[in-house]
Order: C-alpha cells, then structure tokens, then sequence
C-alpha cells in the first residue's frame, strides 16, 4: 500500500530533516577536524571538509601525553572509573528515590519534592565552595568518592523518573505485594525493567555531565593521578593555545572526548527505541 | 481452613467524614463463593482490599482461619488476588507471571514447572506460556491471571471485578468456568462487583452494600425473594422492580393498599407485618416486581383479583420474555407478558397485581414491612 502524505507532513517531515541536518553539522565539523593536515586546519576561509585526512593529529597528541608526568592510560582509567561508578550511583539513587516519591505517601514528601525542585535552580558554580567544604571536611580530597559524591543526587533524573515510575500501575505492584514480592523485589523485578526507557535517557544526560566534568578534578583533586581525561585535555588545550602544534592536538583531541559520548547515545537511544516498541506506545 | 471473619471493620480514609466501610461484620464459611455487590462507591472493593491487607483497617478486628491478621502483610496470608486490569507484569513471560509467586515463595524449580504446567493446562493457556502480556487478547490475559492465581493454591482467592474488561459473550463463559473452577478447588472464593447478574448467578451467598454499609446478606433465591429494603429490591432483578408509592388503609375490617389509581386487598398474611403497630395508617411504597404484574390477555389473577386500564408505552423483548412498559396514571408499571403477543404502543391493556407477591417497604425508611424491625413496632 502506498502512503499518501499530506502537504503539511511533507512540509513537516522536510523542514525536520533540514533542522536535522544542521544541527549535524558541529559533529561533521568534530570528525572532519581531526583529521585535517596542518595547512588545512589553518587555512583561511576555513574549510568545512577534509581535503586529504591524515592520523597525524593523533600522532602528535599521543606523543605529547606520553611526555606528560602522569601516562595518557591514567587519565583515561580515571574518567571510565568516574563515569562508570556515577552512572551505576546516579541510576540507583535516583529509581530507588523516585519509586519512593512516586509511589508512596509519607510525611514531608511535598516538602522533599519542593526541596529537589529548589536544587534544579542553582547553578553548580554557585555551589562550589560548599561542596569544596563538603568534601574536604569528609576527608575526601584525591580519592574517587571526591569525584562521585556532587554528582551522585541528580535532581533531573529524579524527577524524570518520577514520572515514569508513577505511571505504573498500583495494581502491579500490589499484585507482586500479594504474590509475596518484597519492596526490593518490586524495586528490582517490576520498578527498574518498566522504567528501562527513562532510566536509558537518564544515562546518556549523565554520562555527558560525568564524561565532560572538570570541576570535580579542579576543585577536589591536588594529585595528579586523581584527574580525569578531560581534566586533562581541558589543560592541554588552554596550555597550547597560542601553539601551532596545539591546534592538532586539539582537533584529535576533541574528537576523542566526544566519541564516548556518541557511543553511549547509540548504545542506549536503541534501548530506548525498543523499549518504546515493546511497551506498545509507538 | 479458608474461613474469614470479619468483626465490626471500618474503613475511614483522612479527611472523609463518613468512613468508607461501615461495621462489616460477616463469618465467611471455608469454600463458600461470596460475592460483594453494590453500586460503584459502596466500600466492596475497598473491604476486599482490606482483606487483601491492600488497606488499613481503621477498626474492628479481621480473622483468616480464626488467625488474627490486622496486621499481617499480603503475602502472609495465604490469598491471592485477581485484579480488573490483570496487573499481568508486562516484562514476563506467561510463564514466569505464573511462576513468580512461587518463586519468590522458595518453591522448588521442578515443583514449579509442575504447577504452572497443571495451572495452564486446566486453563487452556499451555501454548502462551512463552509470550508476553502484551501479545495475548483480553480474555488470555484473564486466564493467566487466573493462573497466577491458582498456582499458589491459596487458602482464599479474591477477585476484584475479574469479568469487566472482556466482552459479553466470553464474560458470560468466564462465569460459568470460574463458578466450575471455585466448586472444582473447594477453596473459599471473595468475589467484587457491579454486576448483579454476576452476583445472582456466581454466588453461594451475596453480600449487596451501599454507601459503606452492608444492607443485606443472603443466598441469591432469598435476597431476590426477601429484599430487605428498596435498596436491595431495587439492585437486584432485571428489569427493576416497580415502586408504586401510596399507603395502608384500613377499611372493611381489612387492610388495603391505596394510592390514587390503586386500592388493593392485602392478604391476611400480610396483617401480622402492620398489625400490632400502632394504629395510624402509615405511607408505604409497594414493590412487585415484572412478572408478578398480570395482562389479562395472559392470564387469570384469581380470587378478588382487580384489573387496572394502562396504556402501553413500550414494549422490550428479551428473548424468552417479554416486558410491556403501562403508563398508570404517573406511574409505569412493568409487566412480563407472554412473548406471542404483541403490544403496539398506546394499545390499551389491563394490568393486575398478584398481591400475594407484592413487598411493602416504609416510605421514610425504605425498610421492607416484612423484615425484622420492619414494621416500625
């Protein structure tokens, strides 16, 4: 059968597409970048695609690091560490907290949900000094907790999946009450497979904040060996700036700290695409 | 084993005024089929709950097999639940639906194949065992929520408007095979609806409550013949029972039912209900319900029998029967006539009333003359 498309569905599907494109484009840029010889990436009108790619921008980024006091392989440990711990933190403080608040009544509960809503209005910087004091007054300066502890409570996946989670139905988990589920068998058996869609969206926002944070490694690590890749490549980029050499580093180096970010996306938008599927709302 | 009672149970919800279950007091016998009827709003659903341990009772203790169980959760009181949607976990198969109670209840891994196997075999779901929820049609899912809830073999099995969300004709066959299934299992069953063709048919006893209040308990024969008040006689029976309002009158030495259009001899039988109250006449309503209203083209109302001219309003075919609609004065009055006949509208017929049947309730009270108290003595 073939589909008859109206004006307008033409229209809406052809200017998405356009949008889509466009804002395609910084990735295209990222990927292209990288990989452009010297002379190209200081060419003038720049040019948006690569003439003849070459992996010398790598080169001359992995040799540089292998130079650096602390190995490249450290920082790069550090960062998948932190952000593997902080996804797995973030995804289970936040379910068990919104299955709380999104399924049961207790006292103070409007008083918390204002409380998590009064959160999302600071911006991190306003709160760094408290956090450095927080930190520091743990004990925690130069071990990973420092890293985790700020990004553990994350009041945007909190509130995601309340959301999500209140739209189960109670006659679900009252029926896993009956068949004589605990509240960590609801929790881990009926709550966290049904909000596999929220809980894969929460991931990815997480991801980029842990993957892209340098405020953690600045503020609360004085070693070294504590900081993550993207500590150091920040560092690196603000240290060559006004270098030639510096320009392809940084282009390799821009690519490298966004592909995780990409394949964290493909990996869990395909969840979140089937899950849509499976749960019958298309 | 599987005996319930309920000893004068509340149910106040904060900031409601009127407690949403009132005194339940009842003794549910092992392996009765109970059904709580009543229109939406009434507390059954919210008394099943509390039975479920779903809810708090506020008041009044509730004993599963004379154990005390206020305060014992779910899963520790040998029930098990079947809910309007099903409440089928959507990320398990069919199988693992069935099999998780067991499960969770340690039950061996063989010994659960077993079950769940014998549970869908009686079922007729052994070829759904692998989908999902989502994959099967309203009356599959039933099934397995059934199966759940057998697999378990609960002392008490509740159910929570089970039949609502299939269509009628396998409704009408769900019925007939749970009503087989509960005698089959000798288990005590505790059973929630609107429904009260549901309730006349499946139950062994029916409990019908309004507005939180339990208004009657009684095997089906006897709550349709013996409705304690207009409530009651009013819910139970289709089409409804007709209420004719007037009042009892005494003239002749005997007790009549008068009302503008009406004056009825009252049998005196019907003497001991009123007699020794006291000796002003008092406003009643008369319920008689379809098929004790006679067509004289029918059929013969014997002795002192009084023929009153209606005019047909409409006229309903139900199959086997037939129910004509007469305008009496302000009132309509229903009467099951013989299905050969035909009715045309605005044909005039004569209706009678077979007044031994008839239900005298008091007009202020709505309680029935004949019930103990009734009589306002």
């Amino acid at each position: 059968m073939r589909r008859r498309w109206s004006w307008f569905q033409f229209a809406l599907v052809t200017s998405f597409t356009a949008l889509a494109a466009f804002m395609s484009l910084p990735i295209l840029f990222i990927v292209n970048h990288a990989f452009k010889p010297q002379n190209e990436l200081f060419l003038f009108p720049p040019q948006f695609l690569v003439q003849n790619p070459t992996l010398r921008n790598f080169e001359l980024l992995f040799l540089h690091a292998s130079n650096a006091t602390v190995p490249f392989t450290r920082y790069l440990f550090n960062s998948v560490l932190v952000a593997a711990l902080a996804l797995a933190g973030v995804i289970l403080v936040s379910t068990m907290a919104a299955y709380a608040l999104g399924k049961y009544r207790f006292h103070f509960k409007g008083f918390i949900l204002s409380l998590i809503t009064l959160s999302l209005m600071f911006a991190p910087e306003t709160v760094g000094i408290p956090r450095y004091l927080i930190i520091s007054g743990l004990g925690m300066n130069d071990t990973y907790f420092g890293h985790l502890l700020p990004l553990l409570a994350s009041p945007v996946a909190v509130f995601l999946l309340i959301g999500f989670v209140s739209q189960i139905p109670d006659e679900l988990l009252e029926a896993a009450k009956i068949d004589g589920a605990s509240h960590l068998t609801i929790f881990s058996r009926i709550v966290i497979p049904l909000s596999a869609p929220a809980i894969a969206t929460i991931s990815i926002l997480t991801f980029q904040t842990v993957w892209g944070d340098i405020e953690t490694s600045t503020l609360f690590m004085q070693e070294e060996t504590m900081r993550t890749l993207a500590f150091y490549v920040n560092s690196l980029l603000s240290g060559l700036q006004n270098s030639v050499a510096g320009q392809n580093m940084a282009a390799a180096a821009g690519l490298l700290m966004f592909l995780p970010n990409l394949i964290i996306f493909l990996i869990f938008q395909k969840r979140v695409l089937e899950t849509m599927v499976h749960s019958g709302i298309k | 084993m599987g005996s319930i009672t309920f000893h004068h149970v509340y149910k106040n919800y904060k900031g409601e005024e009127r407690p949403a279950v009132h005194d339940f007091h009842l003794q549910i016998e092992e392996g009765e089929f109970l059904v709580l009827v009543g229109p939406s709003g009434c507390g059954k659903s919210t008394t099943l709950r509390m039975l479920a341990g779903l809810e708090e009772i506020s008041r009044g203790d509730l004993y599963i097999d004379g154990k005390f169980v206020n305060y014992l959760s779910p899963k520790d009181r040998d029930i098990a639940m079947v809910f309007q949607n099903y409440a089928l976990y959507p990320n398990l198969s069919v199988y693992e639906n069935i099999a998780l109670g067991l499960k969770l209840r340690k039950t061996a891994k063989h010994d659960i194949e077993l079950r769940v196997g014998r549970v869908a075999r009686i079922l007729e779901i052994s070829h759904l065992l692998e989908r999902k929820p989502n994959q099967l049609s309203g009356g599959q899912k039933q099934r397995v929520a059934l199966g759940r809830a057998i697999a378990r073999e609960p002392q008490v099995f509740l159910m929570d408007e089970p039949l609502s969300n299939l269509d009628a004709k396998l409704r009408a066959q769900t019925r007939a095979e749970l009503i087989k299934l509960q005698a089959d299992l000798g288990r005590t069953m505790v059973y929630v609806t609107h429904d009260q063709v549901e309730a006349m048919t499946m139950g062994s006893r029916i409990v019908v409550m309004k507005d939180g209040v339990i208004q009657q308990v009684a095997p089906p024969r006897e709550l349709y013949d013996r409705p304690v008040n207009m409530f009651v006689a009013g819910f139970i029976g289709s089409p409804q029972m007709n209420f004719l309002d007037g009042a009892i009158i005494r003239e002749d030495g005997r007790y009549w039912f008068s009302s503008r259009r009406l004056k009825l001899p009252l049998p005196e039988t019907f003497g001991a209900r009123f007699n020794h109250s006291s000796r002003t006449l008092r406003q009643v309503v008369m319920g008689v319900r379809a098929e004790h209203v006679k067509l004289k083209a029918d059929s013969s109302l014997g002795d002192g029998g009084v023929w009153y001219r209606g005019q047909v309003q409409m006229s309903e075919v139900t199959g086997a029967d037939l129910y004509v609609y007469v305008e009496l004065g302000e009132d309509t009055v229903i009467a099951r006539a013989q299905p050969e006949r035909d009715y045309p509208r605005h044909a005039s017929v004569e209706i009678g009333f077979q007044i031994e049947k008839v239900h005298l309730f008091d007009k202020e009270t709505g309680i029935s003359l004949a019930a103990p108290g009734g009589d306002g003595g």
